[in-house]
């Protein structure tokens, strides 16, 4: 569609963008870094009269550091995030997934909560902030709520977000001692593509190095980002050795759903899977654990 | 590394050359640079409408109904172009007039313009297509070359050979089979090539006007302005003499626009009737549906060979899956065989090829056209050789190299040949001999080698005239102005001519200007294809130069007492060569030449020497001469993930003399970088299911490679003149495309120990490779089956060395078979 048949309104408040999409609904949509939504409009993937633009709204904009963790406005730029001194000391496996993502331009453009709340499978940050426990914010006039990242994805571009909400903050809890985590893509070229599939680990150890707790979370293999329960119970209450990687991996394997696509067959794309977890695993145990690579 | 700082050179270069050889600043580089240039999506002219065409939705459907009554009335909408008002069929090849600038019976691809609409602007234009009614009878869609050959009906076209074969060629010169009971060994490859398309930044725009004295303008970013002057005429229905095609500078071609396109003919009638100048600038979506880019092609190649790796005999067979329509294809159909006897010494060697029609985007010529796929074949097969003689690849290939001046068994005319020196610095440069088959698993070296043409022998529609005509203007300012049809695009076509202008009339670039490209203004020069540009322009420029240099040394001789053949042009003066004090500068020796004869002019013009094959279909193939290319790529091939990383290459091209050696370096770069693409990733693939639609017609999906896939590139410029070229250059544009493919996937199998015997080499191929290899399966990815097609018997053709005379043998006509 043209762009031009678009009426752009720029709101300068959170009250001001839910009275504007309250207005036009359902012919509206919110308008953040607009790296995705522009071209799925000018692809004729979606079409839409209007547009509310939030990027007026400096509140939702910059990081926090809070008592109990980060607070990351949703119109925060992942070359942003990259560059925040408390990200990168506290949350240095976010770095993994914003480093890797699209291209330098994209990543100065395109929002952290535009990434989330798109809901496109292949999306780079879900994986491992969900890993890491963060959850969103989603902001209306009836009020907040805070949903775990975990719970927020429904299908492919489909969320537990309403059409009167905006998603407004990104909270991520900062990892206990011995906690590392780590995010591993596979793409066709090293900028500007699309994930073929994506891992997120994260482990926490007890001492003695046995893991308390192993989540990990599978990218652009499922029609959500996955977390796979069974990968982190193999780990559970052992050391997270050879053996342990490689039934994690193999669970994982097991739980992706991955399509035939334009990026890869569906037999290739689990494979790479069992390959990231292994190695996701490997980098997050040397985070918490403090080994040299 | 010499690839840093400027190639490392090897040969005669520049001895006695004040300009050519040297390194210099193209002539349009200033301009690009700051924004100045004008390409053809930024001519504004006023009262100038837009054009948008509507496009087939369906692969393949008989149209029932177009209503275009809710179109006509849109306000801001100027006429509206249906396919009834310019039905004349055309295409770049006399024998292929299968196009028409909009359907007037059915589509036959996803794309195909079947109306188009001229609007004040472009959005009105954009929203006008919406307002079409178009009723479709779906017919059949053919995906494949497999379809393509168990499907006759429907045919996508009511010509060609039978059902949707388009074009069957056999030729064999010598006898294969004496030639194979002679090997020692025979074997046969089955490789495929995936089609690619030219990716040019530009996107193809045209600017269309009329005038009422019943002229037409046309400024389109075409790298062929004479053959789409023709077409114009052909399909408006006017005299060529009242048309001006106007060629602007390309952002890119690489063959893509090459062809006459649809649009370019649209606007032109829309501008007609509407009065008023039309603009179309295609969208990155209609620029792949344009394409004209690489052609599927799979291929069979049988080769005998003895234990010294010498070669008796090749049976080389190619499917090509053309797409919608001819184009080039038959050009193309032929350059996937004819140039492979140009390397190594081949003394029977047969061919069949074949091209069938599919409902996708026309294939054509693309950078290399049809002569990497069989490149590709060849040189994957010749590693294959030398393992199985554990011989080193290099060493058996530097013993079976053609001989220079020479004529091949399908009669192509060798000149001057480097590949042995070519080779030597590859292996030099990468430590070839420390490195191959000697490097840990995961890294590898492959090598591989090329030839190609420097300008087809012959033109694409059969006429006696010159390929290349320029004229030179000289007056009292001492400027010198260059008129030459040749077509900038990108490559340095008019720098040459101002090298080469300012090499005889010794003067600087500086001092010409270079007009081209204007069918109105410069004389006809066939355009910016088969790498013909510097050779033959350069020859027609050569002779221009040295025409006005004769009659300035006249007039000068006359001055100042000296006999003609003593004067010396050069640091823009003219003087006597025995006292160097004695003489002029170059403004005073032109005003003298303009005194004495009148106003200056002068013209010049290249034919190229006729082709020594005298059968049907020798014309495809022979050139001037030949240009060189070894190369050796280093890759490291993770055996987790299957994927292929080249870290650096090392290429040596024998162009002969370089005009400016930095161009060549150019385009010996911009080869590995395209091959690179080619041989990793580039894929035109279309969805599978009955829709035939486009993968990813977008720069994110269609993965080509970014600054960061691309590898080092050591180059080396082999230099010996060649007698056919300017001051002795031979091409560079295409040739060092050729090895870059074949040379990472024999690295690939130097590093991991499996065959991938198609491109592009995905991470997915080379892991089931190397998984089938650890079960103890063949450790290969590639096609297994080669479809059956009954050839017709081949033309006959006595090889130089059986004492034939160019001839075919004559004998009863050939009955095709279906």
């Amino acid at each position: 569609m043209l762009l031009t048949d678009i009426e752009l309104h720029e709101a300068a408040t959170l009250e001001q963008a839910s009275e504007l999409m309250g207005r036009y609904a359902p012919d509206v949509r919110l308008l953040a870094g607009g790296t995705d939504l522009l071209v799925d409009l000018r692809t004729g993937r979606f079409s839409t009269c209007h547009l509310v633009s939030i990027n007026r709204i400096g509140a939702l904009r910059g990081i926090a550091a809070t008592d109990k963790g980060v607070r990351i406005g949703t119109l925060t730029t992942p070359n942003q995030m990259a560059s925040s001194p408390i990200i990168r000391e506290q949350f240095a496996a976010v770095l993994d997934a914003t480093r890797d993502m699209a291209a330098p331009q994209i990543r100065n453009m395109a929002t952290v909560g535009g990434n989330i709340a798109c809901g496109v499978p292949s999306g780079d940050l879900p994986p491992i902030l969900m890993v890491m426990n963060a959850s969103v914010i989603l902001w209306s006039l009836s009020g907040e709520r805070e949903v775990p990242l975990d719970r927020f994805f429904l299908g492919p571009r489909q969320t537990v977000r309403r059409t009167d909400e905006i998603l407004t903050q990104i909270f991520v809890p900062y990892p206990p001692r011995r906690c590392g985590a780590a995010y591993e893509r596979f793409a066709l070229r090293e900028a500007n593509a699309c994930a073929v599939a994506g891992v997120a680990a994260s482990l926490l150890f007890e001492e003695h190095n046995i893991v308390r707790d192993a989540r990990i979370c599978l990218g652009a293999v499922a029609p959500t980002p996955k977390l796979v329960k069974l990968a982190g119970t193999l780990l559970l209450g052992k050391a997270a050795d050879e053996q342990a990687i490689s039934q994690a991996a193999e669970a994982a394997m097991e739980a992706s759903e991955p399509i035939s696509d334009i990026r890869g067959s569906a037999d290739y794309r689990r494979e790479v899977v069992g390959i990231l977890t292994r190695r996701a695993l490997l980098r997050a145990r040397q985070r918490a654990l403090g080994e040299n690579s | 590394m010499a690839g840093r700082n400027g190639p490392a050179r090897d040969g005669s270069s520049g001895k006695g050359l004040r300009v050519v050889g040297r390194p210099a600043v193209k002539v349009d580089a200033y301009s690009k640079c700051i924004g100045q240039t004008k390409f053809a999506d930024d001519i504004t002219l006023p009262r100038m409408l837009y054009t948008k065409m509507l496009r087939s939705t369906v692969p393949h459907a008989r149209i029932v109904r177009i209503d275009t009554s809710k179109v006509k009335n849109y306000p801001g909408v100027k006429a509206v172009l249906l396919g009834k008002d310019l039905p004349t069929r055309y295409g770049i090849m006399p024998v292929s007039q299968d196009e028409q600038v909009l359907a007037t019976d059915k589509v036959r691809m996803v794309g195909d313009p079947i109306a188009a609409v001229a609007a004040v602007d472009e959005d009105v234009a954009t929203e006008a297509l919406d307002l079409f009614e178009v009723e479709y009878e779906l017919l059949p869609a053919i995906a494949s070359i497999q379809e393509a050959l168990d499907v006759s009906e429907p045919r996508i076209h009511e010509y060609g050979e039978y059902g949707n074969v388009h074009r069957r060629i056999a030729y064999e010169f010598g006898n294969v089979e004496e030639g194979f009971a002679e090997a020692d060994f025979v074997r046969e490859d089955i490789t495929f090539y995936e089609g690619s398309t030219h990716l040019p930044l530009e996107q193809h725009a045209s600017v269309a006007q009329y005038s009422h004295d019943g002229k037409v303008t046309l400024w389109s970013s075409t790298q062929n302005p004479h053959y789409l002057h023709r077409v114009l005429a052909k399909v408006l229905d006017i005299p060529a003499s009242h048309i001006r095609v106007i060629g602007t500078p390309c952002g890119g071609g690489f063959g893509g626009k090459c062809d006459p396109f649809n649009h370019e003919v649209a606007v032109c009638k829309l501008a007609m009737m509407t009065g008023r100048p039309v603009k179309i600038c295609l969208t990155r979506e209609e620029v792949f549906y344009c394409h004209r880019g690489r052609h599927p092609v799979l291929m069979a190649t049988k080769t005998g060979y003895k234990k010294d790796g010498s070669i008796t005999a090749m049976h080389h067979r190619t499917f090509l899956d053309g797409g919608a329509y001819g184009g080039h294809g038959i050009a193309s159909t032929y350059y996937t065989g004819v140039l492979q006897t140009t390397t190594y010494k081949m003394p029977h060697y047969k061919f069949d090829g074949v091209r069938v029609f599919t409902n996708k985007a026309p294939c054509g010529p693309k950078r290399g056209h049809g002569t990497p796929q069989p490149r590709f074949a060849q040189e994957v097969q010749m590693d294959k050789i030398a393992e199985h003689l554990g011989l080193d690849p290099a060493e058996m290939r530097q013993q079976q190299l053609v001989e220079p001046n020479s004529l091949t068994a399908n009669w192509l005319p060798i000149g001057t040949i480097n590949l042995g020196r070519c080779i030597d610095k590859v292996v030099e440069g990468s430590r070839w001999k420390e490195r191959f088959r000697k490097m840990p698993y995961g890294k590898g070296l492959g090598l591989a080698c090329s030839a190609y043409m420097t300008g087809a022998g012959t033109a694409i529609y059969w006429n006696p005239m010159p390929h290349s005509g320029v004229q030179l203007k000289l007056d009292r300012s001492g400027g010198v102005c260059v008129f030459c049809g040749s077509t900038e695009i990108g490559q340095g076509s008019e720098s040459v001519l101002a090298y080469i202008v300012a090499e005889v009339l010794g003067i600087e670039p500086i001092d010409i200007r270079v007009v081209n490209a204007d069918t109105d203004l410069t004389p006809v020069d066939l355009g910016s294809y088969s790498s013909r540009v510097t050779l033959m322009t350069g020859n027609a420029a050569i002779e221009a130069a040295e025409r006005a240099k004769e009659i300035i040394a006249r007039a000068v001789a006359e001055k100042l007492e000296v006999p003609e053949d003593r004067l010396e042009f050069a640091d823009r003066r003219v003087f006597d060569l025995e006292d160097p004090e004695k003489g002029m500068s170059f403004v005073e020796a032109v005003q003298l030449a303009e005194a004495k004869f009148g106003t200056l002019g002068t013209t010049g013009s290249y034919t190229p020497p006729k082709t020594p094959g005298k059968f049907k279909g020798s014309a495809a193939g022979p050139s001037p001469t030949y240009s060189y290319c070894a190369a050796v790529a280093e890759v490291e091939v993770n055996p987790e993930t299957g994927i292929v990383v080249v870290p650096r290459m090392w290429l040596a091209h024998d162009g002969g003399q370089s005009i400016n050696p930095v161009l060549v370096m150019g385009q010996v770069e911009g080869s590995v970088y395209m091959g690179l693409g080619e041989a990793l990733m580039e894929e035109m693939t279309y969805r599978g299911n009955r829709n035939v639609v486009h993968k990813f017609p977008s720069f994110l999906e269609y993965k080509s490679p970014t600054t960061l896939e691309m590898c080092d590139v050591i180059s080396y410029l082999i230099e010996e003149p060649d007698p056919a070229g300017p001051f002795g250059a031979k091409e560079a544009g295409q040739g060092p495309l050729l090895p870059v493919p074949p040379a990472i996937a024999n690295a690939v199998y130097d590093a991991v120990g499996v065959r991938i015997d198609e491109v592009p080499i995905t991470p997915d191929k080379v892991l089931k490779a190397i998984r089938a290899k650890a079960k103890g399966q063949e450790g290969r990815y590639g096609p297994a089956v080669f479809p059956h097609c009954a050839m017709p018997a081949p033309i006959l053709v006595p090889t130089p060395q059986q004492g034939g005379d160019g001839r075919a043998v004559v004998r009863e006509p050939a009955i095709a078979q279906r």
